[in-house]
């Protein structure tokens, strides 16, 4: 009973102190590095760049926020159930083992394979090296090239995937090192999660896109949606603004996180080349901006999106002298520009 | 254990319990995606008549309750200093 007030007492405590107090991160080397990094309850100064609150996250593609619920069954992992999975000779071993073959099947039943099938990596690029390096080296002695898209992984059946790194086994001997038992787990309950939320998500977040393609279309001319409009993933909206340069108009949009281009390139500035592989002209590929619209989205902020990427697209419109000749008739493919 | 068939009452209680925990999440996202999917799901939920599904589905709104507020604990403990600008007065920015 003491022990129960106490925790309530320090869950009260903790709520209503903490949530303003200062964080000093004890083990962080980052004070080193972070000179150019200044945050107090005013703002954010980074990079030369002050923002008065976090900006609102809309990259949400491959690398998303961690679902408190996810969180939840990866915590005592951390804390309490830290054995090894492969370790056989005592109850930590067992807990974790039991937990990554839980995790296995949750991953199955999401995607209608069976547990036996599901071999984890630790990610796509590994996972794509095993099975397309695993096809070149089966069918080595007949066939010697390998055909496949710029813009997407296919999916290939009854391939015979082959260890890149070779070492204690684990993973069927397909993918050796130690299986990390609270990703797995997290792993096993976002897709568990998933299977449950699908529909709820994907209908809300289709309004949220329709809601952001709309409210960009009403106020500005000259917007082309990338890829296909009807037949596109509603946590996306890829779209270039004609006569902007893309990385001016990033530049502009502090309190907005998004991405230009596809994620594979985004570290460099050259256009997407999945947007080149779908037809999409130089000039426009250079003005794209790549919106991710996920789970935990609000309306709120899909408005707030569109006003401060409408301001700043008219903002680099009117200062620019291209925008001002096709506003008088002037056709920009027929211009020929000298010293080029 | 079995599930048993709540009253309308405790139904209520879970209702306002889950959107009070909502409420106490500091990160934007989460708290306004607590309170939406607590709104939807009692909504969603209203027509059930099948006491099994009423009992589950009661169940499952109590285990989630549970992850909130040890949820809603956990990100206080690692709340930013500075708010999502969603959370700062109306647009000032442009």
């Amino acid at each position: 009973m003491a022990s129960k007030l106490l925790a309530s007492t320090l869950r009260q405590t903790l709520l209503s102190k903490f949530a303003t107090a200062h964080h000093v991160r004890p083990l962080s080397t980052a004070a080193a590095v972070a000179a150019d990094y200044h945050e107090d309850t005013e703002g954010i100064t980074m990079k030369g760049v002050k923002i008065s609150g976090r900006p609102l996250y809309l990259d949400v593609q491959a690398t998303s926020p961690v679902d408190p619920r996810v969180l939840d069954a990866m915590l005592p992992f951390y804390i309490s159930r830290y054995g090894n999975p492969h370790s056989r000779t005592h109850l930590f071993g067992w807990e974790s083992e039991n937990a990554v073959e839980a995790a296995r099947s949750q991953v199955a039943s999401l995607i209608g394979a069976s547990p036996k099938e599901i071999i984890f990596t630790s990610g796509a690029t590994e996972s794509n090296n095993i099975s397309v390096k695993g096809v070149l080296h089966f069918y080595k002695d007949k066939k010697r090239h390998v055909i496949t898209t710029q813009t997407e992984h296919k999916r290939r059946p009854r391939i015979r995937v082959e260890p890149q790194m070779n070492g204690g086994g684990q993973e069927r001997g397909l993918r050796s090192g130690t299986v990390p038992t609270p990703l797995v787990v997290g792993m096993g309950a976002a897709c568990e999660l998933a299977k449950m939320e699908m529909q709820y998500d994907e209908k809300r977040i289709k309004s949220l896109q329709e809601r952001l393609l709309n409210g960009v279309r009403e106020k500005l001319d000259g917007v082309v949606v990338n890829g296909s409009e009807e037949r596109r993933y509603a946590g996306n909206m890829n779209l270039s603004f004609a006569y902007v340069e893309g990385e001016s108009l990033l530049m502009g949009l502090k309190e907005v996180a998004v991405s230009s281009g596809s994620a594979c390139t985004s570290a460099s500035l050259e256009p997407s080349y999945v947007l080149r592989a779908l037809g999409v002209d130089e000039d426009m590929a250079h003005t794209s901006i790549r919106f991710g619209i996920g789970r935990f989205t609000t309306e709120a902020e899909i408005d707030r999106a569109v006003e401060l990427t409408v301001h700043q697209v008219e903002k680099l419109r009117e200062m620019s002298p291209l925008y001002e000749m096709v506003k008088e008739g002037i056709n920009i493919k027929d211009i020929q520009w000298s010293q080029h | 254990m079995a599930n048993v068939v709540p009253t309308r009452s405790e139904v209520l209680f879970l209702f306002r319990s889950l959107l009070r925990t909502a409420r106490q999440f500091s990160d934007y996202n989460i708290r306004e995606y607590t309170k939406r999917r607590t709104i939807d799901g009692f909504r969603q939920n209203r027509t059930l008549s099948d006491p099994d599904s009423i009992a589950s589905a009661f169940s499952h709104g109590k285990a989630q309750l549970e992850i909130a507020k040890r949820q809603a604990v956990i990100y206080s403990l690692y709340a930013p200093k500075v708010k999502s600008i969603m959370d700062l007065k109306p647009c000032n920015s442009i």
